[in-house]
């Protein structure tokens, strides 16, 4: 296997023309704020809505490479990064022809073409760009890290085009590994076959299909037995929200009070989709379900969502935390953390899980309406160590955007009125303002102060 | 690619009293399901693997130069059109030739 590279994502929409960029680059390069000397640069006609970027984009196949007549610029196999040499240029600029991306350019000061380097990793454009219209994606490292292992589920598996959960468990057992045994109760990643029948499986782990209620008591069974002949093996619970806050609840309560050692995933698409959109206790105020519907006397759901990952986190559990894919590299960072504290008692990771067919919206936005979740504070991200005894917020967003960003992105909240609106904005902040309350030092001091 | 799965029991030493085992890994090609497929420009791909991470089916294939979906499992969904920072991947109608 090759590698993948970090890259600098630009978005038009976000970026207000300031320079802010610009100025960064010259400074870090040179020491100076002359734009001249920068190696990115946004600019716009006045018919064009947007800015542009010009900035190189470390292309896979670079045609710099390719065109330069005397091998001054060469691509990195280890950073990715096309490397300029300036002892071997000889000033054609050719380079500067050659790149569609404006990226590398001829400086009237320094009579040289320069390019960026990603400032070995740590690009100061970035940082300095305040509205967040450049962003540094290190998901290649995760690639690097993990691409390379066997993804322990067959390549097709039966769920719906842009299914989460499919992600969810695919990312999930790959990184937790072999070692595992794996309870799937009723729900949509057994309804795509995980499990399988008539001798066919889709897993290449251990597999087993318990009750909707049994999930957490069964694999605790399983564990203690393993425990017993001696084996480290690793029990991991891939549930639906069904299958971990309502009827799997007590199991799942009762293992969690007893310490017994597992990780268990509730992967939270907010109702029951595999069996046709019915609510659940984690379908939000408003949302449609089909037994939740919308016309002359409902408007959607009248009730709140259960708050399952507090209620673990006053289980005390040896680690919970909140998920959500778009941001892959926290979701990662809290797997590690899982399975070590897996060996220790209950792991509980809550993923928000938006579901194309069940909330009706295109599959291809799957991953912008959960970043949409976060970024609204719908679903802050957080976790909580037992040993620490309070929540850690591990994304914090600035300026959270206002929640009808998100809730018009989805087709099951089409319908909600003004007040409706409203009152999911004031929800969302209260959620916001008690979790943050259990950041402080100790969750029960938050806890007081709360009452 | 490192192989981290043991293989399935081998079906005739399963006792016949014991629950279903299930011996055999499922083939299934969701490929077939595609309307739309997803097309690289390799030109515009910069290997930042953004679209291997969020691919749900994760058939996405690295190449010398690029990444590209698995054609016989990609199901078409457009999450890595959708989510490619370069804009280097569109979405084209599966047409008969």
């Amino acid at each position: 296997m090759g590698k993948g590279y970090p890259t600098i994502a630009f978005y038009p929409e976000k970026c207000n023309g300031c320079n802010d960029c610009v100025e960064a680059c010259a400074q870090i390069k040179t020491e100076t704020s002359e734009p001249v000397h920068s190696r990115i640069s946004v600019a716009k006609d006045p018919d064009d809505e947007f800015y542009g970027l010009s900035l190189c984009r470390q292309c896979g196949d670079p045609r710099c490479v390719m065109d330069c007549p005397a091998r001054a610029l060469t691509k990195n196999e280890d950073t990715g990064v096309v490397h300029w040499d300036e002892t071997k240029c000889v000033n054609c600029q050719i380079c500067t022809l050659a790149c569609p991306y404006a990226g590398i350019t001829y400086n009237r000061i320094t009579d040289q073409v320069m390019k960026c380097d990603l400032c070995n990793g740590d690009p100061a454009c970035v940082k300095a760009c305040a509205p967040m219209a450049l962003e540094y994606k290190i998901g290649a490292e995760i690639y690097n890290t993990w691409g390379d292992l066997e993804d322990l589920f067959v390549p097709g598996v039966g769920a719906c085009l842009g299914c989460n959960s499919e992600l969810i468990m695919r990312h999930t057992l790959r990184r937790i590994g072999p070692n595992t045994v794996v309870a799937t109760p009723p729900g949509c990643i057994p309804g795509v076959g995980s499990v399988g029948v008539n001798g066919i499986t889709s897993t290449k782990t251990p597999v087993f299909h318990p009750l909707l209620t049994n999930t957490a008591s069964m694999l605790a069974g399983v564990k203690r037995y393993y425990n017993r002949i001696g084996r480290d093996v690793t029990m991991l619970a891939l549930a639906g929200d069904g299958g971990a806050a309502d009827v799997g609840f007590q199991s799942l309560s009762g293992a969690a009070e007893r310490g017994e050692q597992m990780i268990f995933v509730c992967v939270d698409n907010e109702g029951y989709m595999n069996t046709g959109v019915q609510r659940s206790s984690t379908t939000p105020y408003g949302a449609w379900t089909t037994t939740t519907p919308v016309g002359e006397a409902l408007q959607g759901k009248t009730r709140d969502a259960k708050p399952l990952p507090l209620l673990m986190v006053l289980h005390s559990c040896e680690y919970v935390a909140t998920a959500a894919l778009p941001f892959m590299e926290d979701f990662y960072m809290k797997l590690d953390k899982a399975i070590e504290a897996s060996k220790r008692g209950m792991a509980f990771i809550h993923i928000f899980s938006p579901c194309p067919t069940g909330w009706r919206f295109d599959p291809s936005q799957l991953i912008e309406v959960a970043r949409k979740g976060v970024e609204t504070n719908m679903v802050p991200l957080w976790e909580y160590e037992n040993d620490l005894g309070r929540i850690n917020i591990t994304h914090v967003v600035n300026e959270p955007l206002p929640v009808v960003t998100y809730l018009k992105s989805i087709g099951k909240y089409r319908h909600l009125s003004d007040e409706q609106l409203v009152y999911i904005q004031r929800k969302t902040d209260e959620r916001f303002e008690l979790l943050k309350k259990f950041t402080k030092e100790s969750k029960l001091e938050g806890l007081s102060d709360a009452a | 690619m490192r192989q981290q799965a043991r293989k399935p029991f081998d079906k005739s030493k399963i006792p016949q009293d014991l629950c279903p085992i299930a011996t055999e890994l499922s083939e299934l090609k969701t490929g077939d399901w595609r309307a739309e497929r997803p097309v690289v420009d390799r030109d515009k791909c910069v290997k930042c693997a953004t679209c291997w991470l969020y691919c749900p089916t994760q058939c996405v294939e690295e190449k010398p130069t690029w990444f590209e979906a698995g054609l016989e499992i990609c199901k078409g969904c457009g999450v890595c059109a959708q989510e490619c920072p370069h804009q280097a991947i569109a979405m084209v109608e599966e047409v008969e030739e």
